[in-house]
């Protein structure tokens, strides 16, 4: 007759895998869900200057332009020619 | 950006002006926003200087992680939206009227 494997072993065996199993879930998860960026709302936002092209030429933007006049949406996006 | 040009009188009518940001080269922004109908200017954040500022940078693939922030008159952040939830700007749009409402 075959000897049982002990209680304990199979405990042990069964957390191993659980616990290596759930490595590349958490690799995942982590990456899904990068930290939030440092600026927070009501912090004051960071003045820059920035060009875009009109057309025929460069034109400069800086936030300090808008101050007290109107409200800006800054919207960062990843790459031209890509969706939203 | 589609979105933004969407509801862009919106946002005008509520003292807002609209502004993309990339790391793409300036003519590369003004081809985007002309073969997507884009009024508003796409800056090129060239080099990635403010991207950086801002704590946007990833690293993973060059460029800036997708965000939008809603600043007031007064340079403060009143609103902003990360990643996936920044595809629809309908938060940004609500509280642009909201403030508007308050001043």
């Amino acid at each position: 007759m075959r000897k049982p494997v002990s209680h304990a072993l199979q405990r042990c065996l069964l957390l191993t895998a659980l616990a290596i199993l759930s490595l590349p879930c958490q690799a995942v998860a982590q990456e899904k869900t990068p930290p939030p960026p440092k600026l927070k709302v009501g912090d004051v936002a960071p003045d820059f200057k920035l060009q875009y092209f009109t057309g025929s030429d460069l034109k400069d933007v800086t936030l300090n332009d808008y101050k007290g006049k109107k409200n800006i949406v800054l919207a960062f996006y990843i790459f031209a020619f890509t969706g939203g | 950006m589609k979105h933004f040009q969407q509801n862009l009188q919106k946002l005008e009518a509520a003292d807002t002006q609209v502004l993309g940001v990339s790391m793409d080269s300036p003519f590369a922004n003004k081809a985007f926003a002309d073969s997507i109908g884009v009024t508003f200017p796409l800056l090129s954040d060239w080099g990635g200087e403010v991207t950086h500022n801002y704590g946007l940078y990833v690293d993973k693939y060059k460029a800036a992680r997708r965000v939008n922030f809603l600043i007031g008159k007064d340079g403060k952040i009143l609103e902003e939206q990360i990643d996936n939830e920044a595809i629809d700007p309908t938060k940004i749009v609500a509280a642009c009227e909201r403030h508007k409402l308050k001043n």
